[in-house]
């Protein structure tokens, strides 16, 4: 970069090129400029380099003075931190906090040492909030949008990098309020959330912050920011405190649709995740599907992830995936891992669906499941749709419809009962080509008893305190019909069963499939599902802006927001 | 509820098949390695904007999904597993 080198001194330089920026509008330019990093090669550009010289040399940290005489020599160089006029007369406020920034930015690239990580988050920690009160300036703040980003992605990486090292930040963990400890990648979230929420409640923009169908003025930076916070906060396994974030977004965001297609995609891809992990499924897909068919389809890294949570939060909805995603190059291996989960909730075959997703964690699908973080929500999810189908097979075969009209449709519970025990025995056989061969009590092939522990040991623990005790047997963990009834009245809670449960006749009495057959019987998953959550929400997804609030929104008060990880 | 002694024959030989292929008995005591990693990050995408027509998946954005799968194949192997097994409680 040539920074008019006829100037003197190089500090003289950099600032006259911030001047020459800012003048000229060019916010870019001015992130170029005020640099936190060395580049390619691990070298700074020679003004760089040659302004941490002259620093470390006139304005070392030991003088008391230095950061006075830098602020002097900003204030008489950058002239656009003056008062001054805009173009009509009207008088625009001075910029006092872009001197404190430049002075801070400046200590910054004096003080630090690439190869000390805690150091640079605690200068991060001084220089971000500067930044941030630059970009507050109501018409010249925007010029610092750039520089935020920049700043906020260097300094999340720093937090996020020295979080993994435990032993170089026990010093820097402070007790947040309630003496809960407030780690550093949420610290740095934090502090970076201050400048989303600037954006957030930009005053200076047209009504609803939308101009010509685009977001104006700092509200352009809205998605941008709440990325960075985003990123921050799950890369740190904080998904909790993302929720400010997206209450805040639904009261003030102009709609997400206006924004860039990039921001978009990887706010919707966090949205997605955030509902997921929230057991808000239906909330999941309907936006991790807009983020799926509006990604580039070049980007096959950022479509699979966003695909895995979409399919994960469809099979658990009763949705299987077709054709059409497995041949998504972004979808490579969903078939092996998806497959054996669609046919075990198709068939009902417990034994399969308990060994896929069996806490041993023996599968091979584990190790894709793991590694997505969909393996205990499938595992818990989806037995209930394995129940529902475990269940509508054996009344279809065993189901009694009686003659008359209005005769119930009976299923025996104990018989449902003797099939579900059956089938949970199998699965904890290791073995599955013996298990295959089991044909239950008196029937059975021991083979496996002999290298196998699990499947033939039954408890005998008895807590201490009522050991003795008349009646009081170890639990063997074994279905009996009261689980059973269990699992019947929680499918028809759930509107997975159409039936209600005769005790005395232990019997699950199914209703409507005599004159309609079994879809009256046992509805579709899916419909069930959707039905139930258009009720609650009707496609409304709490951080998903889809229209322009009254005159842009409601206004985000400050006082209220908690921070990150409270 | 009609399984006879041939079908169940087929069944034994199609299901001790099935699980030869899918599981290694012999493996069977491999320690479980798998652990939570770090979550696979979101990378930045590398343009900022894009076209509706840079995003269609190649097979087209249409059914997508599968909503009514009930598998009432009564021929197939767990179908005719769980006919003979209720067949014994005399079902």
């Amino acid at each position: 970069m040539a920074f008019l080198r006829s100037q003197n001194d190089v500090e003289t330089r950099l600032c006259t090129a911030v001047n020459v920026a800012i003048q000229a509008g060019d916010a870019d330019q001015l992130q170029s400029i005020v640099l936190l990093e060395p580049g390619i090669g691990n070298v700074f550009p020679p003004d760089h380099q040659e302004l941490i010289g002259s620093l470390q040399s006139n304005y070392p940290a030991t003088d008391d003075d230095a950061e006075q005489r830098l602020e002097e020599l900003i204030k008489r160089v950058v002239t656009e931190t003056a008062d001054s006029e805009d173009e009509e007369g009207r008088p625009v406020q001075s910029w006092g906090s872009l001197v404190t920034f430049l002075v801070g930015w400046m200590t910054f690239l004096r003080d630090m040492d690439t190869n000390n990580l805690v150091l640079i988050f605690e200068l991060m920690t001084d220089l971000q909030p500067r930044a941030n009160s630059a970009l507050q300036h109501p018409t010249k703040g925007i010029l610092m949008l750039p520089t935020i980003m920049y700043y906020a992605k260097v300094f999340a990486r720093v937090a996020v990098g020295l979080d993994k090292k435990p032993h170089l930040i026990q010093h820097l963990i402070t007790e947040a309020e309630e003496g809960q400890r407030e780690s550093l990648p949420e610290k740095a979230a934090n502090i970076v959330r201050q400048a989303f929420i600037i954006c957030l409640n930009d005053r200076n923009t047209a009504p609803g912050g939308v101009r010509d169908g685009k977001p104006d003025g700092k509200k352009a930076g809205i998605y941008k920011m709440a990325n960075i916070c985003l990123k921050t906060l799950f890369q740190a396994d904080k998904l909790g405190s993302c929720e400010t974030i997206f209450t805040n977004i639904t009261n003030s965001s102009p709609p997400l649709h206006i924004y860039p297609a990039a921001e978009r995609t990887t706010f919707l891809y966090y949205l997605g995740r955030y509902h997921f992990s929230n057991t808000n499924f239906y909330a999941a897909q309907l936006v991790l599907e807009v983020a799926w068919l509006g990604c580039h389809k070049q980007c096959l890294s950022q479509r699979r992830l966003i695909a895995v949570c979409l399919v994960a939060a469809n099979l658990i909805l009763g949705r299987f995936p077709t054709e059409k995603i497995y041949k998504d190059p972004a979808a490579e291996g969903f078939r092996e891992v998806f497959v054996p989960i669609t046919q075990a909730i198709r068939k009902g075959d417990l034994e399969s669906f308990r060994r896929i997703t069996n806490l041993n964690l023996t599968h091979p699908s584990v190790d894709f499941m793991m590694r997505y973080r969909i393996f205990y929500p499938i595992g818990n999810y989806c037995e209930v749709l394995v129940w529902r189908s475990l269940i509508r097979r054996v009344f279809a075969i065993s189901g009694v419809v009686g003659e008359g009209d209005k005769a119930a449709a009976l299923l025996d519970l104990n018989a449902t009962l003797h099939v579900f025990r059956l089938l949970e025995a199998r699965a904890q056989i290791k073995n599955a080509a013996m298990a295959a061969q089991d044909g239950g009590p008196g029937r059975r092939n021991m083979g496996h008893i002999f290298q196998d522990h699990a499947s033939t040991n039954k408890s005998t623990y008895i807590d201490p305190d009522f050991v003795g005790m008349d009646g009081v047997e170890p639990s063997n963990l074994e279905m009996d019909l009261l689980e059973m009834e269990c699992i019947c009245g929680s499918l028809i809670t759930q509107g997975f069963i159409n039936a209600h449960i005769s005790q005395s006749r232990s019997a699950l009495v199914v209703q409507g499939v005599k004159k309609q057959g079994l879809a009256a019987g046992f509805p579709v998953p899916w419909e069930v599902n959707k039905e139930k959550n258009m009720e609650n929400c009707n496609d409304e997804v709490l951080g998903w802006k889809k229209e322009a609030g009254v005159e842009g929104g409601k206004v985000v008060r400050l006082q209220f927001a908690a921070p990150a990880g409270s | 509820m009609s399984g006879s002694a041939q079908g169940s024959n087929d069944m034994k030989k199609a299901v001790v098949n099935d699980s030869k292929n899918t599981e290694q008995p012999l493996a069977l005591e491999k320690k479980p390695t798998t652990q939570l990693e770090e979550d696979d990050e979101f990378e930045d995408f590398p343009v900022e904007d894009w076209a509706e027509e840079e995003t269609q998946i190649p097979a087209g954005n249409t059914h997508l999904w599968e909503e009514s799968w009930d598998d009432d194949d009564t021929n197939e192997d767990f179908a005719v597993q769980l006919r003979e097994e209720l067949k014994k409680l005399g079902k």
